[in-house]
C-alpha cells in the first residue's frame, strides 16, 4: 500500500511522538506548530503553516490542550475540507460543558468524519520505537482504517471503536483517575487496596459515561481499563498520576501545576464530572475523593476512612 | 392554477416515467442483492405468515409464496435471479403511484374548499369564502421564497414533525398556498382503502407503502424506490419521526428511514456525472389544539408507565371531535402554524438560496467531499447510515428552533407547574392521580403564564424557539382566557374547571399532552431530564442511584 501523508497539528512531546510512529509506519508525517525548541524525530517535517498541513494531509491529528482545541480547530476549518479526516488526541472534555472534543471540531470545521486517540501508549515508547498499543474511536469506518495505516507497524498496533463518544469519556475519565493511583502509590497504599479503589471507581466512571451515551463496552477496553492497567504498573509514569505523587508529598498544587509544564486535564475536569453525575442521581465517592484530593481538603486517612465504609 | 413562480413541476411528467422508474428501481435491485436465496427464503417466509392469518382476497399469491419456498431449494442461480427480478417487479408496482394532472389541477381548485370547508363549515354554509377561513387560520412561516428557487435548483426533501392526521392535508395545503411545489410521499397502504382518498392520492403522485410486509426485499425496493425519485427531482416529503408524536412534545431523535436514502440519491447522481442537488427542508406543523390528543397521551402514558398505568377508554365519536376541532379552531386566528426550517443539505450542512452548502462559519462546502474517499467519489451503507444520523441531529435541531408556541402549551405548562408545586415529592404518575384536587387563584395562574410567557420570549429573542401569533405581545390574562376557551368544549372533559375565582386543575394528562410541547425548549417539566435542564452532552438514560 502506498505511503500517506499524516498532518499533525500541535508540537508538544505528544505531537511528535505521532508523527514518528506515522513515520515508522512508512509514511509522511507532517508536524505543525508555532513552538520552537522541542527535537523534532528523524524524517518528520515541520511546518509553521496550517495551509500546508490541510493541503498534503487527508488525515490530520489534533494534538494540543482541550483548552486550546476550539481556537485551534476554527484556524484549521480554513484549511480543510469534507474530503478531510480529523482525529484528535486530547485526553479531555471541552471546558465548556462536557462537550466532546470531537463535537467541538465538528462546529469549528466543515469536516464530519472525526475520530479519537486514546489509549495507554506512552510518548516515549512512539519516540524511541519501543512496541505498544494505541487506540482510535470513530463512528467512520475510513477514520477507522486510516488511522490504522497511517499509525500502525511493527511496533504499534491500533486497535479501532465505534464507539467515539466512550473512547473519549473513558479517555478522559481514566485519566482523572490516574491522580489517584499516583498519589495512592506515594501515600502508602498498598497494592489490594488500590486496586479495589481503582475497580469501584471503574464502575463509577462507566456508569456516568453511559448516562452520557457512551457504551459500557468501551470502558473495559484500551481506551478504559488498559488505560489503568498500564498506570498501575509502570513507573514511567503518565503526566497525571506523577501530579497525583507530587500532591501527595505534599507539594502545593498550585505549585505543581506551574512547575509541571503540561496541561492537567483532570482538575478542571473532576468537578464539572461529579455536577453532571449529580444531576442524575449518580454517586461518585471515589471520583470525590478525587475531588477532595486535588483540591488539599482531605488526608489519605480521612479518605481511605470514607472509602472503607461498606 | 400553476404558479408563476415555478415551472412545471417534476411530477407532471411522472407518468410518462413510471414504467421507466420501476426498470430502474428492478435492476438496481437486482444488481445489489448478493445472496438471492437469502432474499427469497426471507420473502417467502414472512410472506406466508402475513398471507396465512389474513389472506383475504391474496389466496393465489399465497399459493405462489408456499410454491417458491417448497422450490427454492432445487432451483439452479438463474431461476433464483429470475424469481427475484419477477418479484422486486411486483413490489416495484405496487408501490409506484400514478400522477394525473387533471386530477392534480381538479384538487388545486377544490382543495382549499375541501380543506377550508373542513375547518370552516359554518362559515362555508353561511356563504363565505372557505378559502378566506383557512387563509386566516393557517399561518405558513419561514424562508418560503429560498426554498421556491431551492426547488429550480435540485431536489427538496420535506422533512417536518408529526402530531395529527391533519397534517399531510396541511401540509400539502401549505405547499400549494405557497406556491410551492406539490410533493410525492409514502402513504401507508390502509390509507388507499379510503375510495375517495384513495383516488386522489392516487392520482397524486402517492406511492404506497405496505407497513405489514417486513421481508428486507421488499425494504430494498422501497428505498431504490424512493432514491429514485429524488435522483430524478421529485420533491419528496416525509415524516421522519414515522409515526404521530404520541406525549405532544417536538421529535428529539429520529431515525429517518426512507429520507436517509437523500444521501445515496445525491451521491449516485454525481457518480453518473449528473449531480442532482437535494436539500433537505425542515418544517414544524403546530396546532393550539390537536385532534386526537386525549388517544395519543394515553398512549404514550401506558409506554411510559408499563405495568403502572391502566388505560381508560373514553373516546367520543371521531366525527363528532372533528367537528368540535373545527368550530373550536375557527374562534382562533392563526390557530395552525406551518413552519418552514432553513433548508439543509443531506450532510446537516446549511444551504443559501442559491444553493451553497456553508459551515457553522459561513465557509462554502461542497457537499459532495463528503462521499470522497482516496480523492474518489464512493457509496458506503455503514459511512451513509452515520451521516444520516448526524442529520436527524440537524434536523431535531431544527425543529427545536422552530417550535411554535401557543396559549394552550404556555397555559399547560404554567398549569402543570402549579400541579408539581402542590405534590414536590411525586414522580409524573403520582401527580396524575390528583385530578380536581388543586385549586388555583385566577391571578396567581395569570401571573405564571405571564412568567413562563416572558421566559419563552427570551428564548425567542435568542433564537432558540417561537411565539405563536399573538402570543408576545398579549396580556398573559388574555392568553389564559383563550387557552380555556379553546379546550373547553372540545376536549370532552374540561381540562380548567372555572370554579369561583380560579380553577380547578382537572384534565391532567391532557395538561401534560400540551405542556410537552415545551420540553424540547427547556420551558416544560420532563419527568427524564428534570426542569428547565439544558441538554449537556448526551441522551439521559442511564442508571439512577448509587453504583
Amino acid at each position: 500500500m502506498s505511503a500517506i501523508t499524516v498532518g499533525i497539528l500541535g508540537g508538544g512531546r505528544w505531537g511528535y511522538a505521532l508523527g514518528r510512529a506515522a513515520v515508522n509506519a512508512g509514511n509522511r508525517a507532517i508536524v505543525c506548530t508555532r513552538r520552537d525548541g522541542d527535537p523534532c524525530p528523524e524524517g518528520v517535517e515541520v511546518t509553521r503553516d496550517l495551509h500546508v498541513l490541510g493541503a498534503r494531509a487527508t488525515l490530520i491529528v489534533l494534538a494540543v490542550p482541550s483548552t486550546v482545541a476550539r481556537p485551534v480547530a476554527t484556524a484549521l476549518g480554513e484549511h480543510v475540507s469534507g474530503a478531510h479526516y480529523i482525529v484528535h488526541a486530547v485526553r479531555g472534555l471541552s471546558s465548556e460543558g462536557l462537550l466532546p472534543i470531537s463535537t467541538v471540531v465538528r462546529q469549528e470545521t466543515p469536516v464530519k468524519r472525526v475520530g479519537a486517540l486514546a489509549g495507554p501508549v506512552l510518548a516515549s515508547d512512539l519516540l524511541e520505537d519501543r512496541p505498544s498499543v494505541l487506540a482510535v474511536g470513530s463512528r467512520y469506518p475510513e477514520v477507522l482504517e486510516c488511522t490504522q495505516r497511517a499509525f500502525g507497524s511493527a511496533s504499534l498496533r491500533v486497535s479501532v471503536s465505534d464507539d467515539l463518544l466512550g473512547t473519549e469519556w473513558a479517555s478522559a475519565l481514566v485519566g482523572a483517575l490516574l491522580v489517584g493511583v499516583g498519589y495512592g502509590r506515594v501515600a502508602g497504599v498498598r497494592e489490594p487496596l488500590l486496586a479495589g479503589v481503582m475497580v469501584r471507581a471503574l464502575r463509577e466512571v462507566c456508569a456516568v459515561g453511559v448516562a452520557a451515551g457512551a457504551e459500557e463496552r468501551t470502558f473495559y477496553g484500551l481506551a478504559g481499563i488498559g488505560d489503568l492497567m498500564a498506570a498501575m504498573a509502570q513507573n514511567d509514569a503518565r503526566p497525571e498520576a506523577l501530579f497525583g505523587e507530587r500532591i501527595a508529598r505534599g507539594e502545593h498544587i498550585r505549585a505543581v501545576r506551574e512547575d509541571m509544564d503540561v496541561r492537567l486535564e483532570p482538575i478542571e475536569l473532576v468537578p464539572r464530572v461529579l455536577a453532571f453525575a449529580k444531576a442524575r442521581g449518580i454517586t461518585m465517592p471515589v471520583f470525590s475523593a478525587l475531588d477532595a484530593i486535588m483540591s488539599g481538603k482531605a488526608t489519605v486517612e480521612q479518605i481511605t476512612a470514607q472509602l472503607m465504609r461498606p | 392554477m400553476v404558479s408563476q413562480r415555478m415551472t412545471e413541476p417534476t411530477i407532471f411528467r411522472f407518468n410518462a416515467e413510471r414504467r421507466d422508474i420501476v426498470d430502474e428501481v428492478v435492476t438496481r435491485v437486482l444488481a445489489e442483492s448478493k445472496d438471492p436465496l437469502l432474499l427469497l427464503n426471507d420473502a417467502a417466509y414472512h410472506e406466508i405468515k402475513r398471507l396465512e392469518s389474513h389472506p383475504g382476497d391474496e389466496r393465489e399469491l399465497l399459493g405462489n409464496f408456499k410454491n417458491l419456498a417448497r422450490s427454492l431449494g432445487r432451483m439452479g442461480d438463474g431461476e433464483r435471479q429470475g424469481r427475484l427480478e419477477q418479484l422486486a417487479r411486483m413490489y416495484a408496482w405496487d408501490i409506484a403511484g400514478n400522477f394525473n394532472p387533471k386530477v392534480y389541477r381538479f384538487a388545486s381548485r377544490i382543495l382549499p374548499s375541501l380543506v377550508g370547508g373542513l375547518l370552516s363549515p359554518l362559515q362555508t354554509l353561511a356563504g363565505g369564502g372557505p378559502d378566506m377561513a383557512l387563509r386566516e387560520h393557517l399561518v405558513t412561516q419561514g424562508p418560503v421564497g429560498d426554498i421556491a428557487r431551492l426547488a429550480q435548483l435540485g431536489t427538496l426533501v420535506f422533512v417536518p414533525t408529526h402530531l395529527s392526521n391533519f397534517d399531510s392535508v396541511v401540509f400539502g395545503y401549505g405547499l400549494e398556498r405557497e406556491q410551492l411545489p406539490p410533493a410525492t410521499y409514502g402513504a401507508g397502504k390502509n390509507l388507499f382503502t379510503n375510495p375517495l382518498l384513495s383516488y386522489f392520492m392516487h392520482n397524486l403522485g402517492a406511492y404506497r407503502v405496505d407497513r405489514r410486509i417486513r421481508h428486507q426485499l421488499y425494504k430494498n425496493v422501497l428505498k431504490a424506490y424512493s432514491s429514485v425519485l429524488i435522483e430524478r427531482g421529485y420533491h419528496s416529503l416525509f415524516f421522519p419521526g414515522g409515526t404521530r408524536s404520541r406525549s405532544g412534545g417536538v421529535e428529539e431523535k429520529l431515525k429517518l428511514g426512507l429520507a436517509g436514502t437523500g444521501i445515496e440519491a445525491m451521491i449516485r447522481t454525481a457518480m453518473r456525472g449528473r449531480p442532482q442537488k437535494v436539500f433537505f427542508v425542515p418544517a414544524t406543523i403546530n396546532y393550539q389544539l390537536t385532534l386526537e390528543s386525549r388517544t395519543l397521551v394515553e398512549d404514550w402514558l401506558a409506554e411510559q408507565g408499563r405495568a403502572r398505568y391502566i388505560i381508560q377508554d373514553d373516546e367520543s365519536t371521531q366525527l363528532e371531535r372533528v367537528l368540535t376541532l373545527v368550530r373550536k379552531l375557527l374562534l382562533t386566528e392563526g390557530s395552525i402554524v406551518l413552519r418552514f426550517g432553513d433548508p439543509l443539505d443531506p450532510f446537516g450542512n446549511r444551504v443559501t438560496a442559491d444553493g451553497r452548502s456553508i459551515d457553522r462559519h459561513g465557509r462554502t462546502v461542497d457537499p459532495l467531499s463528503y462521499a470522497q474517499r482516496d480523492g474518489k467519489l464512493v457509496l458506503d451503507a455503514t459511512r451513509d447510515a452515520q451521516y444520516t444520523r448526524e442529520l436527524g441531529e440537524s434536523i431535531c435541531e431544527a425543529y427545536r428552533r422552530d417550535t411554535v408556541l401557543m396559549s394552550t402549551h404556555i397555559v399547560a405548562a404554567a398549569a402543570f407547574e402549579k400541579l408539581r408545586e402542590a405534590y414536590p415529592r411525586l414522580d409524573l404518575f403520582g401527580l396524575l392521580r390528583h385530578r380536581d384536587e388543586v385549586f388555583v387563584p385566577r391571578a396567581e395562574l395569570s401571573r405564571a403564564v405571564g412568567e413562563l410567557r416572558d421566559r419563552a420570549r427570551e428564548l425567542e429573542d435568542r433564537g432558540e424557539t417561537v411565539l405563536g401569533p399573538g402570543v408576545r405581545r398579549r396580556g398573559a390574562t388574555e392568553l389564559l382566557d383563550e387557552a380555556v376557551r379553546a379546550w373547553s368544549g372540545y376536549h370532552s372533559l374540561p381540562v380548567l374547571i372555572a370554579q369561583g375565582d380560579g380553577y380547578l386543575l382537572s384534565d391532567l394528562k391532557l395538561l401534560l399532552y400540551y405542556q410537552n410541547r415545551l420540553v424540547v425548549s427547556g420551558l416544560g417539566y420532563s419527568q427524564v431530564r428534570g426542569r428547565g435542564a439544558t441538554t449537556s452532552g448526551g441522551a439521559s438514560r442511564g442508571p439512577e442511584g448509587a453504583v
